[in-house]
């Protein structure tokens, strides 16, 4: 078993793509904001204590322009949504940590930091057989070594965009607008076995876009949850047939 | 009731930070049952599926069609590469520097 410091180091080390592709997203973040006449306090307030890219942009334009409460909140909770499956699906690992480092760390849960861990903790449990998902605080240090980190370097990043403007060559910033779903795609299918996880995420890849194109906002988390419980569905029926 | 800017900012937060804690102070340690357990895996990793899809063709209710075919393409050799290697960051490194020949080459 390992403590929560050189599990904290590892947890570091496997986010650095993580931070890369943060830098350019969160100065377009600061950039755009400040372009919508949020002042810099907002801005930072917003990615400090938000801490979603898509729901952020999501809320932005709506928070702007004065928008009805309601329109604004419910736009960043269907954003939001994705964290309840992504923090369920960790909490089994965490066993034995104590509510409030829990309660802290959960804050900076975030697609980021959901999937590093995530694929980490089950390729573990597999190499010990199913005998590693106690080490909660080592599990837990490896999570907030990839969350906070990801996390100061978007809120510092949010910061720097308020005041700089983007000078990236248009290909470069193409280029690094691919790092992240780059990295996510090349994470998923490293660990894929089977056919239902290939079936599925081709299907949320393909299903979103009409989705996003019917309602930005939650068309294309709709289209991913449907994807998900057919395939599982699917799998079930198939098993028993 | 009218809210200011950051009381809404601070509802937000709020309200994704119930959603991210929730199952952390509740569902610490618990194990699923193995159904339960692959229902949300699969909820997990399609959500993820349609944020990458979102990021790289759609920029808001707009399909980006003129360089979504590019991307598509860094994108299949992206998996492919990484699946072949068994490291992520090969994949995209790899497809990182096809989109940007391909921004070169438009």
């Amino acid at each position: 078993m390992m403590s929560f410091a050189p599990r904290f180091r590892q947890g570091m080390k496997a986010a650095i793509p993580i931070w890369i592709a943060f830098v350019p997203s969160s100065l377009a973040w600061g950039i755009t904001a400040q372009a919508h006449g949020l002042t810099i306090g907002e801005i930072v307030l917003m990615s400090a204590w938000v801490y979603s890219g898509p729901a952020q942009f999501a809320v932005l334009v709506p928070l702007a322009e004065g928008k009805s409460a309601a329109t604004v909140l419910i736009a960043g909770l269907l954003m939001n949504l994705r964290f309840l499956p992504m923090s369920t699906a960790l909490a089994p690992f965490f066993r034995g940590v104590k509510r409030w480092p829990l309660l802290i760390a959960s804050h900076v849960v975030s697609a980021s930091s959901f999937i590093v861990p995530y694929l980490q903790f089950q390729k573990e449990r597999q190499a010990s057989a199913g005998r590693s998902v106690a080490d909660g605080y080592g599990n837990l240090g490896f999570f907030v070594g990839v969350g906070a980190t990801s996390f100061t370097v978007w809120v510092v990043g949010t910061a720097s965009g308020y005041g700089v403007a983007l000078g990236f060559p248009s290909g470069l910033e193409e280029a690094l607008k691919f790092i992240l779903p780059g990295y996510f795609a090349g994470l998923l299918v490293a660990e894929m076995k089977g056919w239902t996880m290939p079936l599925i995420c081709l299907a949320s890849i393909v299903t979103a876009i009409p989705g996003a194109m019917f309602d930005p906002g939650w068309g294309w988390l709709a289209t991913a949850a449907i994807v998900a419980i057919l395939g599982w569905g699917l799998e079930k029926w198939l098993s028993r047939a | 009731m009218a809210f200011s800017r950051i009381e809404l900012i601070f509802i937000l937060g709020l309200s994704a930070l119930v959603l991210r804690a929730l199952p952390q102070l509740f569902l610490v340690g618990k194990s699923f049952p193995e159904t339960w357990d692959r229902l949300l895996r699969y909820l997990s990793y399609a959500l993820l599926c349609g944020l990458i899809s979102i990021t790289l063709f759609m920029t808001g209710a707009r399909f980006e069609a003129q360089t979504a075919p590019y991307r598509g393409i860094a994108l299949a050799l992206t998996i492919e590469i990484a699946y072949k290697t068994k490291s992520a960051v090969t994949g995209m490194l790899f497809g990182m520097v096809l989109v940007l020949v391909f921004s070169w080459m438009r």
